[in-house]
């Protein structure tokens, strides 16, 4: 079996609120091999993005407190905060929820996209740079990408941003993408889209996906393995068609029949279908 | 971009035509014949008649509303009683050692206020960035003619290092500027630290942070410029009421400017004098306030390329 | 069914570990932080501005020698001679007297004139966001003509023409300060308006009026009386800078501002003429400041935390 691309071991996460210590992720262990795509499916509340941003550091000093081991390869970051400098962006690169907050409003798409290219290859030239920073855009299908360049974040549509950001993802060159509910802020005909670019992307690079969502749709879509969350905790984890076709928690069974069925429609009114 | 300019002027226009009126229609208010003011104590009941006349004080208000206002387009407001020459040639003379004393304040402002400001929002709320606040809240809690004081008798009576008064060379700017400059830097310093602390916890930061841009790019480039338009935006605004700290300081430091010069003219109910300098200074800050909305364009590209590109 | 996971075997726990939130981590946390800053600023800033509410308001009762009392035998007394706390001035008068007594004025000025640009702000204001139309426009423009102006001229032209007198004075304080009530009050108005509880009141048959008077204005006034004390800080400040230019209130004491220019002649040899009324002048200020700010701090972190 390959070695683990990430390797999460207790991870447990306390939060120091106003109202008191919360204990937003409880011991969840989880692990992500070349080529996988390993999903955290939960209600909101559940620690799902919590877990990500706690995987990628990017929880405050001042807020959290964090324990168990979080391992890629070689390197715990919990053990070493100061590792994730080397981890971010190069080993591991983060997608966001929302594209339309998730770039700085005042700098070009091109200049974020170049300064993330020379993050990762310091010794190219600006030109060259740039170039890559082209082929990064035509590599997640933005079209028209040396125009894009000089364009600002607010002229282009939630969808492109998405792209721009996978594309800003895939500059550090990552094995590892932590895409935190990447669709969820796009309109349903242009999730698809971002989804598939995806799959695409892991089958021709295998790099490693960790999925965060609420949407079994998507989960269902992507995933090899899937883990269901539920108040800081694994309810049950497992391939993804043993735990859809076979849930065998009881909070799994009420996820997944909360989606609607279509039934046919009756002559007096009531609809069929609903509860499986 | 041409019809928003329009409406600007013409907002800006219409604000100073209503400044003035107000200034006309209150001097006509009050009691004291100006005329007897000009002539002094002395003066008989002819020399007055003859000074009413030549004044046209005698013709009706409304005449002298319509006189008033050619006077403004032609650049004619009258004498000044006590200068004895025309009123706006002595605000337009003076006008620029005040623009020279508010301009040194903004300048002393930003170089102090911006690494101010950053230092309190890389701190937020540790005990540190606390003092800093305290001492922000007392610089824009004294009165500015007693910080004036203060400062004027340590540097220039007890340790005479600067200059007390007037403009005799560069050195007399530093401080009245600095006086001004007290409360503009708390202020703007406050300012600059809660856009900071916006900025550093917006969600764009985050996710450069997880692509490994430097903690110093993070603030520098990413925070800073974000926060800078807002900062800048407000430096412009406030100028008009640092106008105000800047009469009060002219006063303590016997500046030459146009502040010291109106309370002068109030003191001697130099009407026109007043009017002068109430219209010069009303344009001036009207029109810098013009200048920075026009500005902003130029700095926000979310403002300056509004559409949307279909992709 | 669940899988265990893969990978070489591993010990893992089965139920909640311990917590791993130590002392120090609580007292380094943002929120102990906050919490402890903003009761900080708000003890301070209570006491500042008692330290000199207090005395003033008891001035008449506290055993001083009276704010005009002259007494050339004792001119420009250092503070602490012969009972005299502040000192004395150039004609003999008590220094704190006159500071206390002045301050009566000051105070008053101040407070009422805070009232008063209180009133006009919070009317225009809510009257400009929830009605909208030609009433925000003339409000609108009314708002930025004022703050493009070089205000102080014109206070000091009203002042000049009409007289120094206290209703003068706090009718020209409450001018300077009613557009930035104003405006507070529009924008948090504007925004209420939109809620949903003011589409329901409309739908029960409420007129507008009503409903802005009855149910919008208290939900906006709570906020909006933040921004009055601050005013007063400001206006406090503005009444002594008129009042030092000459055009503040003589009768019945010489306000705060006064005493300074009196005293400015002075400096060098009886630096206590000028300073101590002027540190009077930034503890209040600073006090109220202080104050306004931690409720300021305490009402943010209660919206976000209810977010």
């Amino acid at each position: 079996m390959s070695a683990a691309l990430l390797d999460v071991v207790d991870l447990q996460v306390e939060l120091i609120t106003a109202g008191g210590v919360v204990r937003a992720v409880d011991g969840v262990s989880f692990t992500i091999g070349e080529g996988e795509t390993v999903t955290v499916i939960g209600e909101s509340g559940s620690g799902k993005s919590t877990t990500a941003m706690a995987v990628l550091g990017l929880l405050p000093d001042d807020l959290a407190v964090l324990s168990g081991s979080v391992r890629f390869g070689d390197t715990d970051v919990i053990a070493e905060p100061g590792a994730l400098r080397a981890v971010r962006g190069r080993t591991v690169s983060l997608i966001p929820q929302d594209p339309m907050t998730a770039l700085s409003p005042v700098h070009t798409i091109g200049r974020q996209l170049v300064e993330a290219v020379r993050l990762r290859r310091p010794e190219l030239a600006k030109r060259d740079a740039e170039a890559r920073a082209v082929e990064l855009l035509d590599l997640v299908h933005v079209p028209r990408s040396t125009e894009q360049l000089g364009r600002y974040p607010h002229q282009l549509s939630g969808g492109m941003l998405q792209r721009v950001l996978i594309a800003i993802a895939l500059a550090g060159e990552p094995r590892l993408l932590v895409a935190d509910e990447p669709t969820s802020a796009l309109d349903v005909t242009v999730q698809a889209g971002i989804l598939g670019l995806l799959l695409e992307l892991q089958e021709s690079t295998g790099i490693g996906i960790l999925m965060i969502t609420h949407d079994l749709g998507v989960a269902r879509l992507v995933s090899d393995r899937i883990h269901v969350m539920r108040d800081g905790r694994f309810v049950e984890s497992g391939d993804v068609e043993a735990v859809v076709d076979h849930p065998s928690h009881e909070y799994t069974r009420k996820l997944l029949s909360a989606v609607p069925v279509l039934g046919p429609w009756d002559e007096d009114g009531t609809a069929a279908g609903g509860d499986r | 971009m041409a019809p928003y300019l329009f409406k600007r002027l013409g907002q800006s226009v219409l604000t100073v035509f209503l400044t003035i009126s107000t200034v006309f229609v209150l001097i006509r208010m009050a009691s004291g014949d100006p005329a007897a003011a000009y002539a002094g104590p002395l003066a008989t009941t002819e020399d007055l008649a003859k000074i009413r006349a030549a004044f046209g004080l005698d013709r009706s208000v409304v005449e002298q509303y319509l006189l008033f206002l050619k006077g403004i387009l032609t650049g004619d407001l009258g004498t000044s009683y006590s200068f004895r020459s025309p009123a706006l040639d002595v605000v337009l003379d003076r006008l620029p050692f005040t623009i020279t004393l508010a301009v040194a304040a903004i300048l002393i402002t930003t170089l102090v206020s911006v690494p101010l400001g950053v230092w309190m929002a890389r701190r937020a709320d540790t005990g540190r960035e606390l003092g800093a606040n305290v001492v922000t809240i007392a610089g824009q809690s004294m009165p500015d003619f007693w910080s004036g004081i203060m400062l004027l008798t340590v540097f220039a009576v007890l340790i005479p290092v600067l200059p007390a008064s007037g403009f005799a060379t560069w050195g007399g700017l530093v401080l009245p500027a600095l006086t001004v400059a007290i409360l503009q830097i708390a202020l703007i310093s406050r300012l600059v630290r809660s856009e900071m602390a916006k900025n550093l916890t917006a969600p764009y930061l985050t996710v450069a942070r997880s692509r490994g841009v430097s903690e110093r790019a993070l603030v520098w480039r990413y925070a800073m410029t974000n926060s800078s338009i807002p900062v800048v935006t407000a430096l412009g605004t406030r100028f008009a009421s640092m106008l105000n700290g800047v009469v009060v300081v002219e006063v303590v430091f016997a500046w030459p400017g146009v502040g010291s010069l109106v309370v002068r003219a109030l003191e001697t109910r130099d009407y026109p004098l007043i009017q002068a300098t109430v219209l010069v200074t009303a344009a001036l800050a009207v029109t810098v306030q013009l200048l920075v909305d026009l500005a902003y364009p130029l700095l926000d590209p979310r403002v300056r390329l509004g559409k949307k590109v279909s992709a | 069914m669940s899988t265990t996971h893969p990978g070489p075997a591993r010990v893992q726990r089965s139920g909640p570990g311990p917590s791993a939130v130590t002392p120090k981590h609580l007292a380094r946390a943002k929120i102990t932080r906050q919490r402890r800053g903003s009761r900080l600023k708000l003890w301070a800033g209570l006491v500042c501005t008692l330290v000199v509410v207090i005395p003033v308001a008891l001035a008449r009762v506290l055993p001083l020698p009276g704010p005009d009392q002259q007494d050339l035998a004792s001119r420009r007394l250092a503070p602490f001679t012969d009972g005299h706390l502040f000192g004395t001035d150039q004609l003999g008068r008590d220094l704190l007297s006159r500071v206390l007594h002045g301050g009566q004025v000051s105070l008053l000025v101040g407070l009422l004139a805070v009232v008063v640009s209180g009133l006009i702000g919070i009317v225009l204001g809510a009257a400009a966001g929830y009605f909208g139309g030609w009433i925000d426009t003339v409000v609108s423009r009314l708002l930025e003509a004022q703050l493009s102006l070089p205000l102080l001229m014109m206070l000091l032209l009203v002042v000049a023409l009409f007289g120094p007198s206290i209703p003068v004075i706090t009718f020209v304080i409450a001018i300077a300060q009613w557009p930035e009530v104003a405006r507070l009050t529009r924008s948090l108005v504007l925004v209420e308006r939109e809620k949903p509880y003011v589409a329901a009141a409309r739908v029960l048959g409420l007129h507008r009026l009503a409903i802005l008077l009855r149910h919008v204005l208290p939900n906006v006034v709570k906020q909006a009386s933040l921004v009055v004390l601050l005013l007063l800080a400001q206006a406090v400040l503005l009444e002594s800078a008129l009042s030092y230019l000459g055009a503040g209130p003589q009768r019945p004491f010489a306000t705060w501002g006064r005493i300074i220019s009196d005293g400015q002649d002075y400096i060098t040899t009886s630096w206590w003429m000028v300073t101590l009324p002027g540190l009077v002048i930034v503890a209040l200020v600073v006090g109220v400041n202080l104050l306004g700010d931690g409720l300021r701090d305490r009402a943010r972190r209660r919206k976000v935390s209810t977010s």
